[in-house]
């Protein structure tokens, strides 16, 4: 029992020690973080033979079924189809798998939100970060495919990381909306599953924006996943840099959004606790 | 001293989950014609105010719905008083319900990872004391399993190690240490001696009386959501189980005295609704003669006959032994008839056999009870009606004294080791 007291009082004054040192908070939030993430990413594929395998069979198969689709049934006649695709569909991917799965985040987690000392909000930022690794395996894929198709690699794939940075911000503050909005209302995940599905077709992922009547190309302007998605294809595809202005509409549109978020989850949050 | 844990004037407000719109259209329809009927809200907690100081060990007791549970939670921090504040100071872990404390799909090993990060550990740091907490959980094997495959007591070693080992200042637990063996209690109030003796807070609500008596310095008493008093655990206690007798009582006069049969009540008492009623109790030898007075250490049968006046699913039995002075010798519980002997009939008996009672000589009182799964009151409880005489035996104890019939030996010799029995 002494031993124990001993153990404990030490243990006491080590963590008062160690508490004040920045770097031990940074390695700690790194931690939680990273531990949150590959929670969040392996409860997915638990209890399943091919694992995160899945993460890649899917986006395969999607881009099989657009290839067969638009060059040999409605032959779209795009240069390198599936490259061009497979640059688009990945950030698309990412966007609307992180979108669907942020229904369930409050209730599929009780453990963690039932916590005393878990902020439930982080959970947007975890959910966003493991749909990014599904994108982050693809990436040797498309690169493979891309070089397969002969387009060279630019400098200009070295913006990747600020459009992931405002595509997170974005996907974490509509997330923030929807997970908590789905807590009181049920409708909200049949709703989710609605819009996404409009919105895919609604973003140029399998075609090309230009093709499309005039009258309709505000749409590609405002819907920002269109601009994004518009954006990762010139890097990847294109091997051009993106074009700023719409980007930097997109970056607002996105702070907006989770500055709205914030809004709902912060005067929702007790309730949810009550509700779940 | 300074106080961990204030609540004041706290307040908790529920909308009852039956008349929660769920869906958009329900909620507009709510909206358009009119906003929530207050009828629809159920207050929890009403005006409760308290203070916990540093060290100390607080019960909260209370019947079935009085609140104990909303409090701790608001407590740990989860959810907000509709009125009044929660003021915490320090680490706070939770022991609250069962099964939302992990995460079922996840194992022993990566909950631990994750309940270690959450109380501000690096995983580092969590590595460290892993097996310790295994170890105390005594889980080794089932470790690497995934939590949804424990059984309730293996979910309760894991919890409680885990919450303990990480070390927080306040720690509140909720009724669960009434779960697990025996064995595994007494490890876990050991646990909480230690974890008390480094000058740590506790806050527990349990039904278990003794739990109560044994680890709380100071307890306070929830009826209807109101604290109706915080004090000495003794007095605590006392305010209630009056207030369950009284609730009790309240509810046979509800139910209306219909029902026949009257016991010729020469002493003693006896309460509850009688919606199960003990009619007969028989005391009888290992002859099967029915006894009002036996030797000391010899066999005792107990039988007691019940009859339901509604038909009732699984209730608790209780049978005990007490002393003339209110000692109590012995008792025990069956928490579930239905587990035990199947679902109760409408007559039905139950016998209890005890191959030796091994009492002083003196006047023995047998208590029977009959309670809801719930503890939430009393169906009948026997208190001093069935008496029993213990009388010497032949091995008498001409000088010994207290409760129960020992047999030492004694043996003398020039030191410890060497003693040998005379």
């Amino acid at each position: 029992m002494n031993m124990r007291l001993q153990r404990l009082s030490g243990l006491r004054a080590s963590k008062l020690g160690q508490r004040t040192s920045h770097l031990r908070s940074m390695c700690y939030q790194i931690d939680l973080l990273h531990h949150l993430v590959w929670r969040d990413f392996s409860l997915r594929y638990k209890q399943s033979v091919l694992g995160i395998l899945w993460s890649l069979l899917l986006p395969f198969a999607q881009l099989l079924v657009m290839v067969f689709l638009f060059q040999a049934v409605v032959p779209l006649n795009i240069e390198a189809y599936p490259a061009f695709v497979f640059s688009a569909l990945l950030p698309w991917n990412w966007f609307s798998s992180s979108l669907s799965s942020a229904c369930g985040l409050f209730v599929g987690n009780r453990d963690l939100v039932r916590h005393p000392n878990f902020a439930p909000a982080r959970l947007m930022l975890v959910n966003t970060l493991s749909n990014l690794i599904t994108y982050l395996a693809a990436l040797p894929i498309l690169i493979a495919v891309l070089l397969a198709y002969g387009r060279p690699l630019s400098i200009a794939l070295l913006t990747l990381p600020l459009l992931m940075l405002i595509q997170s911000v974005l996907t974490v503050g509509l997330s923030m909306v929807i997970a908590t909005l789905n807590v009181f209302y049920r409708d909200v995940q049949h709703i989710v599953v609605v819009a996404l599905m409009l919105l895919f077709y609604l973003t140029p992922v399998f075609y090309r924006p230009q093709a499309v009547a005039a009258q309709y190309h505000l749409v590609y302007k405002v819907n920002p996943i269109a601009v994004l998605v518009q954006d990762y294809r010139s890097i990847f595809f294109e091997a051009t840099l993106p074009s700023w202005g719409p980007l930097l509409y997109v970056a607002s549109v996105s702070i907006v959004a989770y500055g709205i978020g914030t809004l709902i989850y912060g005067r929702q949050q007790h309730d949810i606790i009550d509700t779940i | 001293m300074s106080a961990v844990l204030t609540a004041e004037a706290v307040s908790k407000r529920f909308r009852l989950q039956r008349n929660r719109p769920v869906t958009l259209k329900e909620s507009a329809v709510r909206w358009l014609t009119g906003r929530l009927d207050p009828a629809q809200a159920h207050w929890a907690l009403r005006d409760v105010s308290f203070e916990v100081e540093r060290g100390t060990a607080l019960g909260i007791i209370g019947h079935n719905g009085a609140g104990k549970s909303t409090l701790l939670r608001l407590l740990c921090g989860l959810g907000r008083p509709t009125r009044g504040q929660v003021r915490r100071a320090g680490q706070v872990s939770g022991l609250l319900d069962l099964g939302s404390g992990f995460h079922p799909d996840m194992t022993g090993r990566e909950n631990i990872t994750t309940g270690g990060l959450l109380m501000g550990l690096t995983k580092r740091e969590v590595l460290a004391q892993q097996d310790e907490i295994i170890a105390f959980a005594e889980l080794e094997k089932f470790i690497d399993e995934p939590v949804r495959a424990y059984s309730s007591g293996m979910y309760l070693r894991l919890a409680f190690a885990t919450a303990m080992q990480f070390d927080p200042d306040v720690l509140l637990i909720d009724e669960v240490l009434a779960v697990g063996d025996t064995r595994f209690q007494k490890k876990c109030l050991d646990r909480l001696a230690t974890f008390r003796a480094a000058g740590k807070t506790l806050i527990l609500t349990s039904h278990v009386m003794e739990q109560v008596r044994a680890l709380c310095d100071e307890v306070l008493v929830l009826e209807e959501g109101r604290a109706v008093l915080q004090g000495e655990p003794e007095t605590a206690i006392r305010c209630y189980e009056d207030l369950m007798r009284k609730r009790t009582e309240r509810r046979a006069a509800k139910i209306g005295d219909g029902l026949a049969p009257k016991l010729a009540i020469a002493q003693g008492t006896r309460q509850g609704t009688q919606e199960a009623m003990i009619t007969t109790v028989m005391l009888r030898n290992d002859q099967g003669q029915q006894i009002e007075m036996m030797p000391s250490g010899a066999a005792l049968t107990v039988e007691l006959e019940y009859q339901l006046s509604r038909p009732i699913a699984d209730m608790i039995v209780s049978l005990g032994v007490f002393s003339e002075a209110h000692i109590k010798c012995f008792e025990e519980i069956i928490p579930s008839v239905d587990a035990v002997f199947g679902r109760p009939t409408e007559r039905g008996a139950l016998r209890c056999s005890l191959p030796e009672l091994p009492l002083m000589p003196g006047r023995y009182y047998v208590n029977v009870g009959l309670y809801p799964t719930d503890w939430a009151y009393v169906f009948d409880y026997h208190w001093q009606l069935h008496m029993i005489d213990i009388t010497a035996a032949a091995s008498a104890l001409p000088n010994a004294s207290g409760v129960v019939a020992l047999h030492p030996v004694w043996s003398a010799g020039t030191n410890m080791i060497g003693a040998r029995p005379l």
